[in-house]
């Protein structure tokens, strides 16, 4: 008789408990949802992307260091030491950082405006070829006008090599993909035919050898080094376009619209901006840098130019991995300095790994596709995460922040 | 220059072709379905490098073949998963692989570099041979020229002619459409990637076995091919017949290059080898400019009989792509 009620005060009990327990469940999952997507979590998240990405390029690199034998720690180890471990060896991870910096710069500027360039290469031929003539030529000028004239005139190279695309994508149509790796290809051939005839080391041009390269230049026109390292003026250059860059892009009329044409070129032909015209501009600006970064490899590195016949034996590749640097930095110019520096540290200190612990060096290329590879797939989904978000807010009835008057802007719709 | 020069120089210029028509025709297939392959001019290096590899390892020419058509199909793989499946940007993967896929054609090839390997032999047909012009022109070459021939013709009949080419068309264009009509379209997808991809990587081993036999690294020449090829794919407006009288038309004009450089002292080489690429853009510049807005305009302010003349020629350009090209299916 009196085990009724406590059987029925018990199942009433769990129930009640059950029920507080889903209803707690509710609330935490509610919170956790809010937290989740919450404005700044999802900043977190997005900003720290590219690090996880990083991060599990070089957990896969393991597996392959483990495959070949080679205890992954001890590489990494040698890696993070040819990088960072001396003062000499991070001046190094700078040095290969600049052009990286520079390159991922122009870049910023264009796939903003929804341009992809991947002219870099070629841009940055040009201003080089452009910058050495001007230090060949004016040999009696002053150091310093002539380091400036160079790398005005590298500028302005870059900016034509990116502006012919630019032109052929705005007013003929022509896929500016193709057209600036086409661009590459022509860039090179000039290259090789001014370092074999007109432009060579005079010399050279004696000798039977007549190895391909112009002669050096004058020891007043070089760009200042941070002696005893490599590191020269031309990444102190660079740092400051970045801030500069990042004053074009959102602090500026100009910046606005090409950033306004990148995100929807209808609604920005209706608001009355000409949008070839700041198709033209995205890509001139972008090959600009890319020109002064081949400036500024010359005056500051090799102090003249070779080549081996490829593009890459000039520019090291930063033309590409520029690109990739400037995702990394999520196409944001400030973002793009420990950007560009972490794949310049990759570059120095994937060399001494492979010095140390012996691995192929096929192996060192493959752990920096496997990184481009990660971050660029990160990147995409980031966009695609944030495009959602916009979404679900529009169905929320809440209007999507509006992109272009956020003052933090890195969070802003991506490309 | 005598007329048997002439003709076994326009000979030659479709074997050289061959590897071109090869990737073409892949990309080709790849687009229609509506996958941009942009990884060509690495998974070219990568298979030309892979089909030399294994030909002088084991010294058969069909595993080298194989090989690169293997390298193709799963560089192609990939390709597939991450746009298809992963629904990701087909431009960046593309883009990347094609980086890749160079640079550890460069590294992987290194033990390879400069080494004496096999190479096809010629495969006169006899009985066709003989016949005059035609048989020097068509019937004087190796297997893979001649599957070249094929391969153009193959494809052409397989989209225009066919049911399944019918739905090829329909899933590149309309993939909601083909869906209701009952079609997989992301597996066709993959099919048709995958093995256009397989064409791509035909290319390689047919340069390393064949045209450009041996394996020389950064000095291969084939740098570049890939990106030829792409735009070639362009400008033949995803038409077989159209896009390989392209490939014919750029191998015409690098062999024009190498017959009149002898004659043109004056002109440095590097104009020559540098001459396809502006011609590219400047056929890329054609086939678009129809739809560029100021043209519509210009045109629309000219006289009559101008006016049409321009009109047609421009029509007859233009090549659209299939429109969903690069865009991912989802049903809902």
């Amino acid at each position: 008789m009196d085990d009724a009620p406590s059987y029925g005060y018990l199942s009433v009990a769990v129930i009640r408990s059950l029920q507080v327990e889903s209803v707690l469940h509710e609330v935490m999952a509610a919170t956790m949802k809010k937290v989740f997507e919450s404005e700044w979590v999802s900043r977190l998240i997005d900003g720290l992307l590219p690090v996880f990405a990083t991060l599990a390029a070089l957990l896969v690199g393991a597996v392959m260091l483990l495959f070949l034998k080679v205890n992954p720690i001890e590489a990494y180890k040698a890696l993070w030491v040819g990088a960072f471990g001396t003062s000499n060896a991070f001046a190094e991870t700078l040095v290969k950082a600049t052009p990286l910096l520079l390159v991922g710069l122009g870049i910023c500027i264009s796939f903003r405006g929804d341009v992809i360039n991947i002219g870099g290469e070629g841009q940055m031929i040009i201003g080089a070829i452009v910058a050495t003539w001007v230090g060949l030529t004016f040999t009696t000028l002053p150091g310093w006008l002539v380091i400036t004239l160079a790398m005005l005139a590298g500028f302005a190279g870059g900016a034509v090599w990116g502006g012919i695309p630019g032109v052929l994508k705005a007013y003929f149509r022509v896929n500016e993909i193709l057209s600036t790796v086409m661009m590459n290809a022509i860039a090179v051939q000039l290259m090789n035919f001014l370092l074999r005839g007109p432009m060579i080391d005079p010399a050279q041009a004696e000798l039977a050898s007549k190895i391909p390269q112009t002669a050096r230049l004058l020891e007043i026109f070089r760009l200042p080094r941070l002696i005893p390292t490599r590191l020269h003026l031309g990444a102190l250059i660079a740092v400051i376009l970045a801030v500069l860059v990042y004053i074009l892009l959102w602090r500026t009329t100009l910046g606005y619209r090409i950033r306004a044409v990148g995100q929807n070129p209808h609604a920005s032909r209706y608001a009355g901006i000409k949008v070839p015209r700041y198709i033209v501009l995205a890509l001139l600006l972008s090959g600009a840098f890319s020109g002064l970064a081949g400036a500024t490899q010359v005056f500051g590195v090799n102090y003249r130019m070779i080549t081996d016949g490829s593009a890459s034996g000039f520019t090291g590749s930063a033309g590409f991995n520029g690109i990739v640097a400037a995702l990394f930095g999520q196409l944001h110019p400030i973002w793009s300095i420990p950007a560009s520096i972490l794949f310049g540290a990759l570059l120095v200190g994937a060399n001494s790994m492979q010095r140390v612990v012996q691995v192929p060096s096929a192996l060192v290329i493959a752990l920096n596709g496997l990184v481009v590879v990660f971050v660029v797939s990160s990147e995409i989904w980031r966009q695609k995460r944030q495009r959602r978000r916009l979404s679900v807010a529009r169905q929320d009835g809440d209007s999507p922040p509006p992109a272009d008057e956020q003052p933090v802007p890195h969070t802003e719709a991506g490309t | 220059m005598d007329s048997t020069t002439i003709l076994i120089g326009l000979a030659s210029v479709l074997v050289a072709a061959a590897p071109v028509v090869f990737a073409v025709m892949g990309e080709t297939l790849s687009e229609r379905a509506g996958v941009i392959n942009l990884s060509m001019n690495g998974t070219i290096l990568l298979s030309a490098m892979g089909g030399f590899a294994v030909s002088v390892r084991t010294g058969n020419l069909f595993l080298g073949f194989l090989t690169g058509m293997l390298i193709g199909a799963a560089v192609a793989l990939i390709v597939a998963f991450s746009s298809i499946t992963l629904k990701q940007s087909q431009v960046a993967v593309g883009f990347v692989l094609a980086l890749v896929c160079r640079d550890l054609s460069y590294f992987l090839g290194n033990p390879f570099m400069g080494l004496a390997g096999p190479r096809l032999p010629a495969w006169p047909l006899s009985g066709l041979k003989e016949i005059p012009v035609i048989g020097t022109l068509f019937f004087n070459h190796d297997l893979m020229t001649y599957l070249s021939f094929i391969v153009i013709f193959v494809s052409w009949f397989w989209i225009f002619r066919t049911r399944p080419g019918l739905m090829l068309q329909g899933i590149g264009e309309r993939p909601a459409a083909a869906y209701v009509r009952g079609a997989n379209v992301n597996l066709m997808r993959y099919v048709y990637t995958v093995l256009g991809g397989a064409l791509i990587g035909l290319a390689g081993p047919t340069y390393s076995l064949s045209v450009k036999a041996g394996w020389k690294g950064t000095i291969s020449g084939l740098d570049g091919i890939g990106w030829i090829a792409l735009a070639i794919t362009i400008f033949g407006g995803w038409n077989p017949l159209r896009a390989a009288f392209g490939a014919y038309l750029f191998a015409l004009l690098q062999w024009l290059g190498l017959v009149l450089q002898p004659s043109l002292p004056n002109i440095p080489s590097q104009v020559l080898q540098v001459a396809p690429f502006p011609l590219m853009i400047l056929t890329l510049l054609l086939v678009n400019i129809g739809d560029a807005e100021w043209v519509e305009r210009t045109l629309a302010s000219l006289p009559e009989p101008t006016r049409r003349f321009f009109a047609k020629a421009f029509r007859a350009m233009r090549a659209s792509p299939p429109a969903a090209l690069g865009v991912p299916f989802e049903r809902d």
